[in-house]
């Protein structure tokens, strides 16, 4: 079977079988997604009653169309798969150019009734035959912002000038409603997340995991790689493809399944222990893959790995304004085994104290500065350059909580000065606190407008910059020999 | 149908894979045990042989510290009848007199096979308790010596090791048993399962030697 994924990401023109102009009609939100995200191909709706779906001129069967039709998004109900497919049959019979499928329509194998995959069965039939490519059934589709195609049923309400921004990050989800939820999640941050490619692949009929990590692999325009996984049956070629991957980029997995029971007849203490989801996890640490819990590390982990310099090890410096939250990320740090807070030079520890408030507490403990509240924008800035021109230091967690006299704009305009105009950003890894809620939203988005991730808590900062160190060794280890 | 080795016979596979077993020796009579006897130095441990009871001390089947002749023969008798009572069918292949191991950092060293990822190697806290304290850490097989040195730290295992109590145990002994048993399942794509429960791990530079093997084929 021929590979095609890259008419999945860039087709050249799309057909929506079951596109509608009812709003509360996912083949509504379909052709919605596709003007919005301005897909700058052609769009054909097909609909038997219809003249027009949202102003586009819609047809009556895919065998209508003149033009070259390289997609095919089904979302009609699993019902007339039968009759779209000899519509396809059809049109591969004259024209010969569609080279992907995505079913979207749910109501096939996963119901797991008779009817469900004798449905899936002819779906995959047919598209082998002709060499068609297939992603689902029940699916939410594809999503690529560098070639504008989004042929999700997603509604997030990302605004128009956001969407087809495009970001390092590429995501595969094995579930529709998680991807869903991700999407929804990435659009209601500072500055949304800006995926790359975005796929929901469903039943996995046909595309899976390997097709898609090797693509995302070899893809210029993907940074790291995120994964949403329930299982996959072949564990061995999953790891394989991917410790293929991460020797080149990171790969971050929320797993899900950790709470399956082990095998309690088991015969010996290695078979009751080792059950199934433990092996997975061994096999990610094996090969690099970094493993996360929760929704909310997958989102900074990702996000952290696309936009921050990867650390050059555990070394992390801690840059408080204020006492509390600064004890927090010191406890968070202190339970990552793989982080340190490092002594800074003399020199160093002298040119922060001739700066900051005098209040200031310099480095009790080694790695540790809380330049108190009376720090104004300049103390911030400052005592950033010069923690992050420490050579001991290889990360630094800026943590601030905005009082009212804390001038928000001028922050902002302070710390992208530092890190994005004057390059700071490259030469370490800085995680920025600017806490809390919608009070900092603001100022929070101008510098993740500039590419420059920040966090929520400085436990999340924690949790992503472990998540990166460990990759980090990996590399090293890999790279070393 | 799967079935296992008794544990004179995968003791003997393990060492033929260079790792260090305690030296054992089976008999299936008392007087047969009374002859070869004295090939081992006492004191002994006296356990039963037999493919169908894996957990010998929970069925009383296993006897330490055996100081002479007297309680030797004496032992013999017990560990039959006990072994007759846990399970009147089990077949007895007779009874394994090992040389008794000093007393080291006891671990477990597993390898069984995964129905998705295939063979995997494990390393933990040994002893009885390893299901209550499930300290124990997994890779894939092969595993290089990274990868191995890896999952020992990824237990508590690790610190006990580097002499946490004061005693410094001998991780290279360690490291070698796990790649040469990941070599072994390499090889031998017949076996299923391993376990080798206790091994006990001296210190640095004392090695280490395994008392009790259970290989499932």
């Amino acid at each position: 079977m021929n590979n095609h994924l890259d008419s999945l990401f860039n087709p050249e023109n799309i057909a929506v079988v079951g596109a509608s102009n009812n709003p509360l009609k996912a083949g509504y939100v379909i052709i919605q997604n596709l003007i919005n995200i301005g897909y700058p191909k052609k769009i054909f709706p097909i609909n038997i009653k219809e003249e027009y779906v949202s102003g586009i001129k819609s047809y009556e069967s895919l065998c209508d169309i003149e033009d070259k039709v390289e997609m095919v998004v089904l979302i009609m109900p699993a019902g007339a798969i039968f009759d779209v497919m000899k519509d396809i049959e059809n049109r591969m019979e004259r024209r010969n150019d569609i080279k992907i499928i995505v079913c979207a329509a749910a109501d096939f194998a996963e119901t797991k009734n008779p009817e469900g995959i004798e449905r899936q069965n002819y779906l995959m039939e047919i598209s082998k035959r002709y060499g068609i490519r297939v992603v689902g059934p029940n699916c939410i589709g594809v999503i690529d912002n560098v070639n504008r195609v989004d042929t999700t049923f997603v509604e997030t309400l990302l605004p128009k000038e956001s969407r087809g921004k495009k970001g390092g990050i590429s995501f595969i989800s094995q579930s529709g409603a998680v991807a869903a939820s991700l999407l929804m999640i990435g659009a209601s941050q500072p500055a949304p997340i800006s995926f790359n490619k975005f796929i929901s692949i469903g039943n996995m009929a046909d595309i899976d995991f390997i097709d898609l990590l090797e693509y995302f692999g070899n893809d210029v325009d993907t940074k790291v790689i995120g994964l949403y996984l329930e299982g996959y049956p072949d564990g061995r070629k999953l790891i394989n493809t991917m410790a293929n991957i991460t020797v080149k980029k990171p790969i971050v997995v929320l797993k899900v399944g950790r709470s399956e029971k082990g095998a309690s007849a088991a015969s010996s203490h290695t078979g009751s222990l080792a059950g199934s989801d433990t092996v997975y996890d061994s096999a990610f640490k094996q090969y690099g893959v970094t493993r996360v819990d929760t929704i909310q590390e997958l989102m900074d982990t990702l996000q952290a790995f696309d936009s921050l310099k990867l650390p050059d090890d555990g070394n992390v410096f801690i840059l408080s304004q204020a006492g509390g939250p600064g004890i927090y990320c010191t406890d968070s740090v202190s339970d990552y085994d793989n982080l340190e807070m490092p002594v800074i030079g003399d020199s160093t520890k002298e040119k922060l104290k001739e700066i900051v408030p005098a209040m200031s507490s310099i480095c009790k403990p080694e790695g540790y500065a809380d330049i108190t509240a009376a720090a104004d924008v300049r103390h911030h800035v400052e005592s950033l350059r010069i923690v992050m021109d420490d050579s001991n230091v290889s990360s630094v967690i800026l943590i601030t909580v905005v009082p009212t006299f804390l001038p928000q704009k001028e922050l902002a305009e302070g710390l992208i000065e530092l890190l994005d105009h004057e390059g700071y950003k490259d030469k370490k890894t800085v995680f920025i606190n600017i806490m809390s809620g919608n009070y900092v939203w603001e100022c929070r988005k101008s510098i993740e407008d500039r590419g420059i991730y920040t966090f929520t808590t400085p436990d999340l900062a924690v949790k992503a910059l472990s998540n990166m160190v460990r990759y980090t060794n990996y590399l090293k280890r890999k790279r070393g020999k | 149908m799967k079935k296992f080795l008794n544990e004179l016979e995968a003791g003997n596979m393990l060492s033929s894979y260079g790792i260090p077993m305690a030296k054992s020796i089976a008999c299936k009579t008392i007087d047969e045990a009374l002859k070869e006897a004295s090939k081992l130095k006492f004191p002994l441990v006296m356990k039963i042989l037999s493919p169908d009871i894996q957990h010998k001390t929970d069925a009383g089947c296993v006897i330490l510290n055996v100081k002479n002749i007297e309680e030797l023969e004496k032992s013999f008798i017990i560990i039959i009848n006990n072994a007759k009572e846990y399970d009147n069918n089990a077949k007895i292949d007779g009874i394994l007199m090992q040389e008794m191991a000093p007393k080291g950092l006891e671990v477990i060293i597993g390898m069984k096979r995964d129905p998705q990822f295939g063979p995997v190697v494990m390393v933990g806290m040994g002893g009885i308790y390893v299901e209550v304290f499930k300290d124990v850490s997994l890779r894939l097989i092969p595993v290089k010596s990274y990868d191995v040195e890896e999952m020992i730290k990824e237990t508590k295992l690790y610190k006990i090791i580097q002499g946490a109590r004061g005693i410094k145990y001998d991780m290279e002994c360690l490291v070698n048993v796990i790649l040469r048993l990941s070599k072994m399942v390499e090889k031998q794509s017949e076996i299923q399962e391993i376990d080798i429960n206790p091994f006990f791990l001296y210190g640095e530079g004392k090695g280490g030697k395994g008392v009790d093997a259970l290989i499932k084929i």
